[in-house]
């Protein structure tokens, strides 16, 4: 998945950028977004929330949406580090509970 | 309580709020407010000064001024559950995440709740018809959100099980008020969804 990095996503207001040491930008292991289930959130929210900040079709959006609500978590995207932590610090904009980790964990 | 569907007229999300749904709205986004600003910087409780966030030496400036404090967890759980825990696995990447995220989150916030108190105040407690232009969409359902997750928090949901209990509480619970403006928060954001979708 590399639709994050497609125009028209960064979110609003995205200023810090987080420094990296050295090592770590050689290393090229991609970061995944997971978005977590939650009693709270409604279904047709988390599926407007992907629709809207991912621009992902509808169906993959409901996909995803449901890949959460049954298994408890979802990878919702994919990319380097920063872009990781854009897409999670949008997700907490709208309120999605949200964390990232490295693709291979 | 009565419940207002939000319904798309044109350009705009349009309900009749009754005077009791205005006050309620308006109160629980102003305790929103009043909890996001807390132990912030005065200048968060006030209208943000547009400028402020093209200004590289600006946001430098406030960047050098953060204390300790902004990079550890809230001790509010409204708070811990409005600003969550990005790196569950690594406390530093999460205190850094934290400390470079969490004011401008708490902005965003405060801005789009005011945005939605501002649209509230125009409605003369009900007189007249909430209108949301489309473009405000996304700060009323985003508020509406942090009101859900504020509510659900205070009247301790954190599971599918506690959920339904409080979906299911008798009348004379001393929950049954919360939970009824949790279920009308619900189906409010409901409805604006299915409104912006159409």
């Amino acid at each position: 998945m590399s639709q994050t990095e497609g125009p028209g996503v960064t979110p609003a207001g995205g200023t810090a950028i987080v420094e990296r040491p050295t090592e770590d930008a050689l290393d090229d292991t991609p970061w995944v977004t997971i978005v977590w289930d939650d009693p709270v959130n409604l279904m047709s929210y988390v599926t407007h929330v992907f629709v809207t900040y991912f621009h992902y079709p509808k169906a993959k959006a409901e996909q995803l949406m449901l890949k959460v609500h049954h298994e408890g978590k979802a990878v919702v995207s994919s990319g380097t580090r920063e872009a990781m932590e854009r897409d999670v610090k949008a997700m907490h904009e709208y309120g999605l509970w949200a964390t990232l980790d490295r693709a291979d964990q | 309580m009565i419940l207002q569907r939000f319904k798309r007229k044109g350009g705009a999300i349009v309900s009749a709020l009754s005077a009791d749904e205005v006050d309620l709205l308006s109160s629980l986004t102003e305790q929103l407010i009043e909890m996001v600003s807390d132990g912030q910087p005065d200048q968060l409780g006030a209208e943000p000064a547009p400028a402020a966030d093209d200004d590289p030496f600006a946001r430098w400036a406030r960047e050098l001024e953060q204390t300790e404090d902004e990079s550890s967890v809230p001790e509010d759980p409204v708070l811990q559950r409005l600003f969550p825990t990005a790196y569950p696995k690594d406390e530093e990447a999460a205190s850094d995440f934290r400390r470079l995220t969490e004011r401008d989150l708490r902005s965003t916030k405060l801005t789009e709740a005011r945005t939605v108190l501002r649209r509230l105040a125009e409605t003369e407690h009900g007189r007249v018809p909430l209108r949301i232009p489309v473009a405000e969409s996304g700060a009323w359902l985003r508020t509406l959100t942090s009101l859900r997750l504020a509510v659900a928090t205070r009247l301790g949901i954190t599971d599918a099980a506690t959920a339904e209990e409080v979906a299911a509480v008798p009348p004379d619970d001393p929950r049954a008020f919360m939970a009824s403006v949790y279920e009308w928060l619900g189906f409010a954001q409901e409805t604006m969804i299915m409104a912006m979708d159409r």
